[in-house]
């Protein structure tokens, strides 16, 4: 941890993308364990409480590592970071949220638990980690996300894996209308499956990036 | 005009091109026959080389059964009839109607269990037509009449009635609109609620006991639709089920043992026969329509309240259980007509093409003239000899009835037999004529010598099954099977269409390159390929029936998707931010729309189980929301005038001025008939005098008369032309609002918040469009052709037309529409209004919609070439219509890849039938519309652009 807050630019070396993107992972993998062996649930038959687990595990350690990545490390604390991630939390949910109502996810009171806890995970993965970086800088945000020019592996690191997880759950919703008459096809559970499967691909292109940035960068030093 | 037809004469080669294509395509894929008017008549027999003896009997055949009772029920499978023992498996559903195989064990000469084997399209509707009809029901029967499927073709209720007999009928009403006027007494129960399992069933129970103790009927059919039901909500193997045929055993044990009661001489029952038979088979899941083994087979069980001596074996074609002493035979449903009819001793009907079956026949028949103590197992030569030479006449009539309708027919249909197939049939029918001639007369010469004439009847029996058969055969090739040639035909040349229509867009693309850019860099936008990638998803998702059903709901998604894309490049622009937002919210709204459709086609679907209940969630108090449903589209049809009103309020051209006061004047008399319709306020007594029909026809009226103006005017003034862009845009809204006011009114209330949803979708899509190229190519003033937003706007059509409470079934048709402003039916008049209230928004709005791109001046569109709009204009028309066109063809595609799946005819060709008119309709629509825009445009500017072409 310590290592990583004494760097303050928004360079930083393959081994850490590689050490925060594994945590996020098994974070989440841990979430899926908690749930299946702990409290015996499942996504397929109790995606309510199962997701409120998932995101519950996976965004502290989100927070907690993304944090120590945060710009200008002289300005802003460590914990000004976390409450921006904190902050980042509801409002990516809400914004997440009325995406996939624009999308076509069901509307009604009975769906409104599933939807919250979907929109969080899916906050968690998007918008959370930016949020720790940047906190409010817009300039940024602008730069990763509207026009998807991310320099460097730190950006890299925020885009990919967002991004992934949005085209996952937008893949993941096609199944959705098919007469197969399964269990998880109900919303929100093979959206979350296509976004975490998104999550997961994005983190392994961000982290091959890594690598070969940092292969260039040393070719170049060398020459 | 001479310019127009540089442009005009693409849009004419393809719709040329769709239209032979989709001709040839329907031709083999829609199977249609031709419904004939005539009818048979007891006198025609005399033309008939058949009768013998003419006075013997009243009509055709000698009536063998005086009283019959058709106990029809629906989705039967044929393993709920049979034993189990005739399956290799026992499932829980089986051996439930015990009665029937009681019966047809205990009495086997009396009583039969048949396989019945139909036809497909295995549908209510579609089977009672060719039970009763002996023919073979198509997807369309040309001759239909509109609306109602009351059927014109000759039948045997229609013979009944003809012939004095008098029948009842309860249950499914299915049978009263097919025969509206026919039945003395009829209790018949709604079919559509397929959840409720008991309505039509115990309405059923409730009379038909008590008839069997009434003289008053001849015939009497009952038709139990439980199973059916069950079938669709709970499958197969469930206990509703199970409960829905235990039920109906304790019915059929009831009657029967009724029927058995009264059978004895003198009794009313006495000479009665009982049929219980289903008119189609189901899946296991429930579902029918198709053609598979399950679905086709269904029973019929026949039950004569006499001893009857049984069949010889050569027309004994049943397999047998020895063990339970019951034997099954196999007959097709399209023998039931002529069977039927022969045993009541009435004309066959005259377009029936089945053959008298001789196990059924022979259940009923020979009892005139046969002693209690005798049966031809006791050798008894001549009564056979007798039975046979009158079947051998009946056959005789049965042939000579067939031959007469298949000359008939291929002599006054358009889509007749080949002339070999033609040919074959006279061959084989005169043979069997010469037969039966000479049969004859030996067998009334030599009367008693059995020894010979036996044989001879067989074979002239044999000879002409075989003509029936043939013929039988010929008729399913023609009327049930695919004919892949031409489908595969049709869809060569709708490829060969498509090829031509890229063609077309790349010449409009380098004339308008080659004028404009000298140097474009990549040639692909990212527009382009999220373009390309959509409109491929779109038409890989009509391969499902899934997707087809939710079809509105995966265009929303797909809309709202462009939606998002735009939102970003506005984010990335920060630019136009609130016209994204609001598109995105529309796209919302539309969708809640389209949930609501589809909650009210899940009511009357067969498809669709209960899938949105949240709308049953929102409590809103009833008055407050009735005030609301009425208010809210009045407000809406304020606003759309009063922007009618801004648009023109500059304009000096002077037709459109009338033409646009003219609609505020129609959405003033349509808020004048909403009020009055209404019951919220007092007016309603007011205009009550005023007549509520006057002000949709005069509404009718008005566009009529804009319509002309616009069409006509411009003719004669070659006028003020000044501005092109502004030109094209007070024509735009001319047009469109000429066509509005007719289309809100017949799409009721909820037409008028949809015209003002996809008006202000329209606007934001005009705002929007082209942002994306903006940022790519980053050189301010050059507008490259951007697919996008077309492709955004034949989204949004359909979405419209979803959102709009339509979807692509017959059910989905608005017939209420057909009668705004009309009380009684004309066909014509009605047509034409039930196709604007179908297609008005998603089809007619959508393509004279389609300026927009052009006639606003964007932010991101500032062309500086006037003379290029005609172009870009003419550009946006071909996207357009290559979109309808891909979009059709993948239909056609999947249509074909999917004739043999279970809801072919239940949702693929319904689908395919709407996106084929559909087609055509855009491509005339787009024809016109061009031919509108684009008179008077290209005389003044661009002559040199269109030299180019």
């Amino acid at each position: 941890m310590k290592e990583l807050e004494k760097n303050p630019q928004s360079t930083i070396s393959s081994s850490q993308v590689f050490f925060i993107h594994v945590c996020c992972g098994l974070a989440l993998a841990a979430g899926f364990w908690v749930a299946h062996h702990v409290y015996s649930l499942n996504l397929v038959f109790d995606p309510t409480k199962t997701l409120c687990l998932i995101w519950a595990i996976e965004f502290p350690v989100v927070i907690l590592l993304f944090s120590c990545c945060r710009q200008k490390p002289e300005k802003c604390s460590y914990f000004t970071a976390i409450a921006r991630g904190l902050l980042g939390l509801p409002v990516g949910a809400l914004l997440n949220a009325l995406g996939a109502l624009a999308l076509g996810a069901p509307v009604g009171l009975q769906y409104l638990e599933k939807t919250v806890n979907w929109s969080l995970l899916m906050s968690s993965f998007t918008f959370v980690p930016t949020a720790c970086v940047y906190g409010s800088s817009w300039t940024d945000w602008h730069r990763i996300f509207a026009c998807t020019k991310p320099n460097g592996p730190l950006e890299f690191m925020l885009c990919l894996p967002a991004h992934g997880a949005v085209i996952g759950a937008w893949f993941g919703a096609w199944p959705m209308p098919l007469d197969w008459e399964r269990p998880w096809q109900d919303w929100p559970i093979c959206v979350s499956y296509g976004a975490i499967a998104g999550y997961v691909v994005g983190m392994v292109g961000s982290f091959g990036l890594a690598l070969i940035m940092h292969a260039g960068r040393k070719q170049l030093k060398a020459e | 005009m001479w310019g127009w037809w540089r442009f005009g004469k693409w849009t004419v080669l393809i719709m040329f091109l769709h239209i032979i294509a989709i001709l040839i395509f329907t031709k083999g894929f829609l199977l249609t026959r031709t419904e004939l008017p005539h009818s048979s008549h007891c006198s025609d027999l005399s033309q008939s080389p058949c009768h013998s003896s003419p006075s013997s009997y009243p009509c055709w055949t000698k009536p063998a059964v005086d009283r019959l009772i058709i106990i029809v029920l629906d989705a039967l499978r044929f393993d709920f009839v049979a034993p189990s023992s005739f399956f290799e498996e026992k499932q829980p559903w089986m051996d439930k109607l015990k009665v029937l195989q009681r019966m047809a064990s205990e009495n086997p000469s009396s009583a039969k269990i048949f396989k019945a084997i139909a036809d497909p399209p295995t549908t209510s509707l579609q089977r009672l037509k060719g039970l009763t009809t002996g023919a073979l029901p198509t997807f369309i029967d040309v001759g239909n009449s509109f609306g109602a499927p009351a059927i014109v073709e000759d039948n045997f209720i229609n013979q009944l009635i003809q012939n004095g007999k008098r029948v009842v009928m309860m249950g499914d009403d299915t049978w009263t609109q097919l025969f509206p006027y026919h039945f003395n007494k009829s209790y018949p129960y709604p079919s559509f609620n397929v959840k409720d399992l008991n309505t039509v069933d115990n309405g059923c129970i409730e009379h038909l006991l008590p008839s069997l103790y009434q003289q008053d009927w001849d015939v009497l059919i009952a038709h139990f639709l439980g199973v059916d039901h069950a079938g669709h909500i709970h499958g197969v193997d469930s206990t509703p089920m199970i409960e829905k045929l235990e039920q109906y055993n304790a019915v059929l044990e009831k009657v029967i043992k009724e029927l058995q009661n009264q059978s004895g001489p003198g009794k009313l029952h006495e000479n009665s026969l009982l049929l219980v038979m289903g008119d189609h088979g189901q899946t296991l899941n429930g579902d029918h329509g198709g053609g598979s083994p399950e679905e086709v087979e269904t029973s019929i069980f026949a039950m004569s309240f006499k001893d009857l001596p049984s069949l010889p074996s050569e027309f004994d074609s049943s397999s047998c259980e020895p063990s339970k002493n019951i034997c099954i035979s196999s007959i097709p449903q399209l023998d039931f007509a002529v069977t039927v009819s022969s045993l009541l001793g009435v004309p066959f009907p005259f377009g029936s093409i089945g053959r008298v079956n001789p196990e059924l026949y022979a259940l009923a028949v020979c009892s005139w003239n046969l002693d209690d103590d005798k049966t031809w197992n006791n050798q008894d030569q001549t009564k056979l000899e007798e039975w046979l030479q009158n079947y051998a006449n009946v056959l005789c009539i049965n042939s000579w009835q067939v031959k007469r309708y298949i000359d008939v027919y291929s002599a006054s249909s358009v889509i007749g037999f080949s002339s070999e197939d033609l040919f074959r049939i006279s061959d084989l029918y005169s043979k069997a004529d010469e037969n039966w001639s000479y049969t004859k007369n030996l067998s009334s010469y030599k009367n008693g010598s059995s020894n010979t004439s036996l044989p001879l009847l067989k074979r002239q029996i044999v000879a002409y099954s075989n003509f029936l058969s043939y013929v039988a055969e010929l008729a399913r090739s023609k009327w049930t099977e695919f004919n892949l040639k031409m489908m595969g035909t049709g869809i060569g040349i709708m490829l060969l269409s498509l090829y031509c229509h890229t063609l077309a867009i790349k010449k409009l693309n380098k004339s308008y390159g080659v004028s404009l850019l000298s140097s474009r860099d990549s040639g692909v936008s990212f527009g382009l390929m999220l373009t390309f990638f959509m409109v491929l998803i779109r038409a890989g998702s009509l391969l499902s029936n899934s997707y087809i059903l939710k079809e509105g709901k995966a265009a929303n998604f797909l809309l709202a998707t462009t939606g998002i894309m735009t939102l970003r490049y506005s984010l990335m622009k920060n630019k136009m931010l609130i016209e994204a937002a609001i598109f995105l919210l529309l796209t919302f709204v539309f969708r809640i729309a389209i949930e609501v459709g589809l909650y009210k086609q899940a009511a009357t679907s067969q498809f669709m189980g209960s899938s949105s209940s949240w709308m049953l969630g929102i409590s809103i108090s009833q008055s407050l929301w009735t005030y609301m449903a009425e208010i809210v589209p009045i407000l809406a049809l304020i606003i759309l005038g009063y922007f009618l009103y801004k648009s023109i309020s500059s304009c000096r051209w002077g037709i459109p001025k009338y033409v646009i006061m003219g609609t505020i004047l129609s959405y003033f008399l349509i808020a004048l008939h909403w009020i009055s319709e209404s019951n919220i306020l007092d007016l309603a007594h007011f205009l009550k005098g005023f007549g509520k029909n006057c002000i949709p026809r005069t509404v009718y009226a008005i566009t009529l008369v804009q319509l002309s103006l616009l069409a006509i005017v411009p003719m004669f003034s070659k006028g003020e032309t000044s501005n092109c862009r502004g030109n094209l845009f007070v024509k735009m809204m001319s047009i469109l609002s000429a066509c509005s006011s007719t289309i809100i009114i017949l799409q009721g209330k909820q037409g008028a918040l949809v015209a003002l949803g996809s008006l202000l979708a329209g606007y934001c899509m005009m705002r929007l469009q082209g942002i994306e190229q903006h940022t790519v190519s980053g050189t301010a003033g050059i507008s490259i052709l951007d697919p996008l937003p077309v492709f955004q706007w034949s989204l949004l059509a359909v979405c419209l037309l979803f959102a709009s409470g339509h979807w692509c079934a017959f059910d989905g048709l608005r017939y209420g529409a057909a009668f705004v402003g009309f009380d009684e039916f004309i066909l014509i008049p009605q047509a034409i209004l039930l196709t604007i209230d179908t297609f008005g928004f998603s089809h007619i709005l959508s393509v004279f919609g389609l300026p927009l791109f052009v006639a606003f001046p964007s932010p991101f569109n500032q062309t500086k070439h006037k003379s290029l709009f005609p172009i870009k204009l003419f550009w946006i028309f071909m996207v357009y219509g290559l979109i309808t066109a891909i979009t059709a063809t993948a239909t056609i595609l999947c249509v074909t890849i999917q004739r043999r799946h279970l809801m072919v005819w239940g949702l693929f060709a319904p689908k395919f039938v709407f996106d084929v008119v559909g087609l055509i309709l855009t491509d005339f629509l787009i024809f016109v519309a061009s031919v509108y825009y684009f008179n008077g445009v290209e005389d003044h500017i661009g002559n040199a652009e269109f030299r180019r072409l």
